[in-house]
């Protein structure tokens, strides 16, 4: 054998390029059962063995998969790149051997674009993975087939990132809208949610909210088929909604997001909480302050943490610092103008601390501890905050006095049943989404669950989440 | 030349030279024949296809759109400056690497962010800011739009006022002007809630009026409920808040219905 004249290093990698390689060919064979739910967990195995790819593995691999000399195969490999002579030779030596193969299946094929997709993306070498997806996206739309889906989704996927990660976004604005199209009419709905989420994700990348909330109202809704992928539609969407003022439903959408979010993606959760932090300030609210000592997210929220202190206080000029302090950060998260937003609520809860405090004071007063320019200012900004209800005052025009007024018994008014109210239905709503969330997967009912399977089940699981997990580093 | 290209170019210059004339009418007339000429020239948004005489043809089209927006302010028509506003916008957002920048694209998109704080789109209004970038918001045009935006929703309604003079161009006037309106039933409003009376002679200053009479005919107009007497004028106001006396038993029946449904479902 070739490998007793080599050096130990190279035989070590041969060993795992092997190991590597056996795994790849067991999950082929998955693939080749052409069941929807083998195929999303051959699909699942991949990921895990991604740090193990190397140039050599894929082109042995492509070598089993595709009929050597055929046209898929004489494109693909053309993307792989050379290994050291050595490795090279060890690769095509297994390939003699072997028998020459049946055509591949569809499905083999277009796993074969995703490993290599995977592979090149690893390898940072975007350029050529921006030509391998175009290839495959090329290639998947003249296949109309429910297998495809699920690999297909994830082609889209990176189809995108590797244009994202070109900054090159704009140009395949048009191709994912006519991906999203022929999805809809193939029923492909795993592909409809991937693809209307990297839609999203195109348009907001430049701002374009106007056109993607046009796009998200009128594109069809239906059950999420994945969690991640609802995640993303929940924080893309609460964006949207903060940038037009329905902040209410933004905050909604965004918890939802940071909540159902895997723990694992800590990226996701802390840009879900940052705009979910400033949505609840302008809201008039101020979050506990244990959101902001999570576990991994003290550092990167302690800016919003000094803007929220500053809300808090009704500092302004606390705010205008924090504000200059931070502004290399906020410009970064692009939610500058949001916090420019807040200074109106920094002023409000100035005056309700003001209007708490006194009985009545005069407006020239309050002009200064707000740091007003005029008192004719501090008698309008007042006006406008008791019409829409922050504090409860009056105005003595004559005397430029601003009266407080008494707070009167809240538990004599309907407010505390409304608020118990919210929180019962909040919690029943919760229960509900919880038991619609349980899958099933088909007849379970039939199958005996013995010892064997309950084992890969829970082998499964642990796929599962260590694929969020992977799945949420491309965040 | 390509023979389109000196057609609409020639329309343009009798259409600035109407422009310039201040005869509207005129230009209106001219304008719609150039919208029409300009459906002919493939290199131009939505289609954006390669001809010898892209640059041009699209330098054109915008120069004719940004005149368009400008007259539709002249001409006070609302409806017409978003529709010109809509056609303008591609040549700014999807043709800026096709096109030098235009010297006219700050004081439109501060015009805009105006309109839309004028009819109380404040929802659009922010959707476009996010639009700009940092060095753009700098723009003493754009900046001005933005500075009036926070005035109005802090309150700070004589900085609004005070603004009309600083307003960066000539055209920005019409708009102030209107914008004016809106204050004023914004500060009305307020009073409402804020006072329980003013004198006759606060509210007019505070109302922006110039007489008495003004004063009392707006009141009538649009304010019917609230009193004017004894030289003052007394809002009258809703005792929203008084502690409700009454149960609102339908409302609770439903709800504790609704709750031991629900809890059947659970357990």
């Amino acid at each position: 054998m070739k490998d007793n004249q080599t050096q130990t290093q190279s035989l070590v990698s041969a060993t795992t390029t092997t190991s590597t390689l056996q795994h790849l060919k067991e999950i082929a064979a998955l693939i080749d059962t052409k069941e929807v739910r083998r195929i999303a967990r051959a699909v699942r195995l991949t990921v895990g063995l991604r740090r193990k790819l190397s140039g050599s593995v894929i082109s042995s691999f492509l070598d089993f998969a595709l009929v050597p000399g055929s046209e898929a195969h004489t494109r693909l490999s053309c993307f792989v790149p050379k290994g050291d002579d050595m490795e090279v030779d060890t690769a095509s030596s297994s390939t003699s051997q072997a028998p020459p193969p049946p055509p591949p299946p569809t499905e083999l094929e277009i796993y074969c674009y995703f490993i290599l997709l995977l592979f090149l993306i690893d390898q940072k070498k975007y350029n050529e993975a921006k030509v391998c997806s175009s290839a495959s996206i090329a290639r998947l739309k003249n296949v109309n087939r429910r297998t495809v889906d699920v690999i297909a989704s994830k082609l889209y996927f990176y189809y995108s990132l590797s244009y994202e990660l070109t900054d090159d976004l704009a140009a395949i604005r048009s191709t994912l809208l006519a991906l999203h199209h022929s999805a809809t009419l193939r029923h492909d709905e795993l592909g409809q949610e991937t693809l209307l989420n990297l839609l999203l994700r195109n348009y907001l990348h430049y701002s374009l909210y106007d056109q993607a909330e046009k796009l998200r109202s009128k594109a069809p809704r239906f059950e999420a088929h994945s969690n991640q992928q609802f995640c993303r539609y929940l924080f893309y969407l609460g964006k949207i909604q903060t940038i037009q003022l329905e902040y209410t439903d933004a905050k909604e959408s965004l918890l939802q997001a940071a909540r159902k979010a895997p723990i694992a993606s800590l990226g996701f959760r802390i840009q879900c909480n940052k705009w979910a932090i400033i949505v609840r300030l302008l809201l008039g609210e101020i979050p506990e302050r244990s959101i902001f000592t999570q576990k991994g997210m003290e550092k990167p929220l302690r800016p919003y943490f000094e803007l929220t202190s500053a809300v808090r206080i009704g500092d302004l000029e606390l705010f205008g610092n924090v504000q200059e302090k931070f502004s290399k950060t906020f410009a970064k998260d692009r939610t500058h103008n949001l916090i420019v937003r807040l200074r109106h609520n920094v002023i409000r809860t100035a005056l309700r601390n003001i209007s708490v405090s006194y009985s009545s004071i005069s407006l020239q007063d309050v002009a200064q501890k707000l740091r007003l320019d005029s008192v004719a200012d501090a008698e309008s900004i007042v006006a406008k905050a008791i019409r829409d209800g922050a504090i409860e005052a009056t105005i003595d025009h004559k005397n430029g006095l601003m009266v407080s007024k008494e707070t009167g018994d809240i538990y004599s008014t309907k407010e505390p049943q409304t608020a118990f109210n919210s929180r019962i239905a909040f919690c029943l709503n919760m229960h509900n989404e919880a038991v619609r969330a349980l899958r099933y997967p088909p007849n379970t009912h039939k199958e005996k669950e013995n010892e064997e399977k309950r084992r890969e089940k829970k082998q499964q699981e642990e796929e599962l989440a260590k694929y969020m997990a992977e799945e949420d580093d491309d965040f | 030349m390509d023979p389109q290209l000196t057609e609409v170019s020639q329309q343009f210059e009798r259409f600035k030279a109407a422009f310039a004339r201040k005869d509207y009418d005129t230009c209106s007339d001219l304008l719609s024949q150039l919208k029409v000429l300009l459906t002919k020239f493939t290199s131009l948004p939505p289609l954006f296809e390669s001809s010898p005489n892209a640059a041009q043809e699209l330098t054109i089209a915008r120069d004719i759109y940004e005149h368009a927006v400008v007259l539709s302010v002249k001409t006070e028509d609302q409806d017409a400056f978003e529709r010109d506003f809509f056609q303008l916008k591609p040549y700014y957002v999807d043709a800026r690497n096709r096109l030098p920048p235009s010297a006219q694209e700050n004081l439109i998109l501060g015009l805009n962010l105006l309109r839309l704080l004028v009819q109380n789109r404040i929802a659009e209004f922010h959707t476009e800011l996010e639009l700009l970038s940092s060095a753009t918001l700098d723009n003493p045009c754009i900046k001005h739009a933005v500075e009036l935006e926070q005035s109005f929703m802090e309150g700070a309604y004589n900085r609004v006022l005070s603004a009309r003079q600083t307003a960066p161009d000539a055209t920005y006037v019409y708009f102030m002007d209107l914008l004016a309106k809106t204050i004023r039933d914004e500060i009305a409003g307020c009073s409402e809630k804020a006072y329980d009376y003013v004198s006759i002679s606060d509210a007019r200053q505070m109302l922006l009026f110039s007489s008495d009479q003004e004063l009392l005919n707006y009141v009538n107009e649009e304010h019917p409920e609230w009193e004017v007497k004894d030289g003052s004028v007394v809002f009258q106001k809703a005792k929203e808040t008084a502690p409700c006396k009454e149960i609102p038993s339908l409302q609770l029946i439903n709800q504790t219905l609704s709750y031991a449904r629900e809890l059947e479902r659970i357990v």
